[in-house]
């Protein structure tokens, strides 16, 4: 089809890549590749939805009023959180599996079988929500029953949520083989970090199985009733969870792709491992920030998950934050790279978008995302955040500056050693990461701002200029958010670009050549000859960013609980 | 050399660690311990935390409730002032039963708050110094109490922010509160 799944395999139908290394079997890229452009197409038909959204939103412009809103809001949030994410997370469970490790993608009639069913149940709620009528209202993302949606949408999310666990049998079946075959071997990183990925998915698609399947079953009236606390509970399940297949998977893509185009090593193998098992106990009990300001839920409750729990995730974050620049950091200085106290940082290679997008989503995931998570996760915080827009800002932070900019990096990777083709055009390439972070973290930020310091509602047409049935407004919020509908329009055009060299190099790129990729990789090659154990080397710049990062987390910590406790008296 | 995408050499568990990614490591469970440590102290020593009785109860019943409650409050032009220092409170698509209501400052109140429908969100400030805001969760089947004391008087304003249809944009009441007395 269009060439887009050729490549020139030998007898054996493996192929081995001129940047990583690895030998690809045939069966594995072109669903890796399937996956991938699958991704995109969600990517590019929520994005629309992201222009339509924030410019209701910027209350000047207006766009739509409230019943095309809720419609539109429920479209973005599906195929941008839900399907541009997990299409793309079954491509990196096969990077992570099959092709780090030079398998064939056994079980290849579940990968269709999957790839088909997760496409039906992304059509279906697609379906679903364009057709709402009433009883029924939009979903939105989360469907808070006894809220009725369309039980279409259910079938559909419910079909959606099988088909992923169908896709990801094959990965589990490559590791089941992969260990029968070498039962005192150790995995890659990556097939580690993935294999962590795959489990933290099916705890999310369980929870997701069953809060649907409650919400379905009471929506067709099989059963009378349904608690909306018990709903909420389950469907955080999958509600944060699926956020959590997001980090995990982006956590792995840093550390794949910062070695392979920034000639990154693993510092410490131990400890890296340690922080993934870390969130395979504690990262999903973190859904439970959800229901910090809920009436249902006990207070020991609360704090065991958002605390004890959530701090364990917490820290393997704040290790993977210093495991991720500390390995570019030594393996660039090993390369003699990385004269000073930030050589190896400025000698980086910023004008390939693959690395830059990397660590644009590093450091912003960290900064915007990461920090808000822990603040909005305190559970009387969580009073001054929850349904707020700041709330929505948080999210942006993660899952767009953090995993679609991670992601977009892996797109560019993968059309470049995958697809084999070259850029349409490499200076507007370069410039993509820089355009659309740097405008996206203005929008995001001004969320949170607007959010915390105004308290202007998520989910809401006008509050800003207008209330209905009141003198009463935000209006004091209006300066903040023309520099959001400004800086969202800037972002959304920077969106628009990444698709169009996308699209456009798959479909119109050069046709690259095995020896045209050696751009991408570090120089000196992927693998620097000789040199001390990694550990030796310095990783004082590493260092001084991290604190660099704990002071700005003290601080902003400290100013949201000076904002607390300067309110009234509020419970026991 | 080391990396990601193969497997590690040789006894990797035993590797050094470098000094430097210790004394992180030192610096995260120190900061962890901090941020679990203030949240806790903060439920035994702090003014604001979202944390009350909750009680099971049905629509029905709230309703009675809520009409016990306001025939023994007294209807003022502002609204309602109630009897004693439970204040009743329910979301209802796209309004709030029970607002407004008149209290006073400095007098502790019990919140009772429930939805007779969906889930609604129950958003509060006042309007001199909007980021001054609390948001708790309104969910039908549940009456969850939670006290409260105003400090300064003034108008607060309530804003629904659960979306709970399509009118959800006009749910919106106050609560007047008046000097100490």
């Amino acid at each position: 089809m269009l060439g887009l799944f050729d490549n020139d395999y030998g007898a054996d139908g493996f192929r081995k890549c001129s940047v990583t290394g690895l030998q690809i079997h045939e069966s594995v890229e072109k669903y890796v590749k399937l996956f991938a452009l699958t991704a995109i197409v969600a990517l590019l038909y929520g994005g629309i939805f992201a222009f339509t959204v924030a410019m209701t939103r910027w209350e000047v412009v207006g766009l739509l009023g409230p019943g095309d809103f809720y419609t539109h809001l429920s479209l973005h949030a599906w195929n941008l959180l839900i399907f541009w994410m997990i299409f793309m997370e079954i491509a990196i469970l096969y990077v992570g599996g099959p092709m780090v490790l030079g398998r064939k993608l056994p079980l290849e009639r579940l990968a269709q079988l999957g790839w088909g069913t997760m496409v039906a149940g992304a059509l279906l709620v697609n379906y679903a929500i364009w057709t709402t009528s009433a009883p029924d209202q939009a979903p939105l993302l989360t469907s808070y029953a006894p809220l009725p949606s369309d039980p279409l949408f259910y079938g559909g999310a419910i079909v959606f949520l099988l088909g992923a666990t169908i896709s990801a049998l094959p990965f589990f079946a490559t590791l089941w083989f992969e260990k029968r075959e070498n039962p005192d071997g150790t995995l890659p990183l990556v097939s580690f970090g993935a294999f962590v990925t795959g489990i933290i998915a099916v705890e999310a698609i369980v929870g997701g199985l069953v809060a649907f399947g409650y919400a379905f079953a009471w929506r067709i009236e099989l059963i009378g009733s349904i608690d909306a606390a018990l709903y909420r509970q389950l469907y955080w399940i999958v509600g944060h969870g699926s956020q959590q297949i997001n980090l995990v998977a982006m956590i792995v893509v840093w550390y794949f792709l910062t070695h392979v185009v920034g000639g990154a090593e693993i510092v410490s193998e131990k400890v890296s491992r340690t922080a993934f098992i870390l969130y395979l106990f504690f990262i999903n009990l973190g859904a439970a920030h959800h229901l910090l300001s809920d009436p249902a839920v006990s207070t020991g409750w609360r704090i065991f998950n958002t605390s004890y729990a959530f701090y364990g995730a917490t820290f393997a974050s704040l290790i993977h934050a210093f495991a991720i620049p500390a390995g570019i950091e030594a393996g660039r200085r090993k390369r003699g790279l990385g004269g000073g106290l930030f050589g190896w940082l400025t000698s980086a290679p910023w004008k390939n978008p693959v690395f830059s997008s990397t660590i644009f989503s590093i450091i912003l995931f960290g900064f915007l995302g990461g920090i808000t998570g822990v603040l909005m996760g305190q559970l009387q915080l969580n009073m001054t955040w929850h349904n707020t827009l700041a709330t929505v800002g948080h999210f942006h932070a993660t899952v767009v500056l953090g995993t679609t900019v991670a992601f977009m990096g892996l797109s560019y990777f993968v059309i470049r050693t995958m697809f084999m083709r070259a850029f349409i055009s490499p200076k507007l390439a370069s410039i993509q990461p820089y355009f659309y972070a740097g405008a996206m973290s203005i929008a995001t930020l001004m969320l949170m701002y607007v959010g915390i310091l105004y308290g202007v509602p998520r989910r809401t047409v006008e509050v800003v200029e207008n209330i209905p049935g009141t003198d009463f407004s935000l209006a004091a919020a209006a300066p903040l958010f023309n520099v959001f509908g400004l800086f969202a329009l800037l972002a959304i055009l920077g969106g628009v670009l990444f698709l169009v060299i996308a699209v456009g190099s798959v479909l119109f790129g050069r046709k690259l050549e095995p020896g045209d990729n050696d751009d991408l990789t570090p120089d000196g090659g992927l693998y620097a000859d000789g040199g001390d154990p990694v550990h030796t080397y310095e990783m004082r710049g590493t260092f001084v960013l991290c604190l660099i990062f704990l002071g700005a987390f003290v601080i902003t910590y400290v100013l949201n609980w000076y904002l607390l406790s300067q309110l009234w008296q509020i419970g026991a | 050399m080391t990396s990601p995408i193969k497997p590690p050499e040789g006894n990797w568990w035993d590797q050094t660690v470098n000094r430097r990614e210790s004394i992180w490591l030192g610096l995260g469970v120190v900061w962890s311990l901090v941020l679990f440590g203030w949240m806790s102290i903060w439920t035994r020593t702090g003014d604001q935390n979202p944390i009350g009785e909750t009680y099971q109860v049905s629509e029905s019943e709230f309703r009675e409730k809520m009409n016990a409650y306001e025939e023994a409050a007294e209807e003022t032009e502002q609204g309602l002032v109630p009897e004693g220092t439970d204040v009743y409170m329910a979301g209802i698509r796209f309004a709030w039963d029970g607002a407004p209501v008149v209290l006073e400052a400095g007098t502790q109140y019990d919140f009772h708050l429930s939805s007779y429908d969906v889930q609604h969100g129950f958003s509060l400030r006042p309007e001199a110094t909007l980021s001054k805001q609390i948001n708790l969760q309104v969910l039908p089947g549940y009456e969850w109490v939670v006290p409260m004391t105003f400090d300064e008087p003034g108008t607060y304003h309530i804003i629904c922010n659960e979306f709970c249809g399509e009118g959800h944009r006009s749910m919106h009441d106050t609560i007047i509160v008046t000097e100490e007395n």
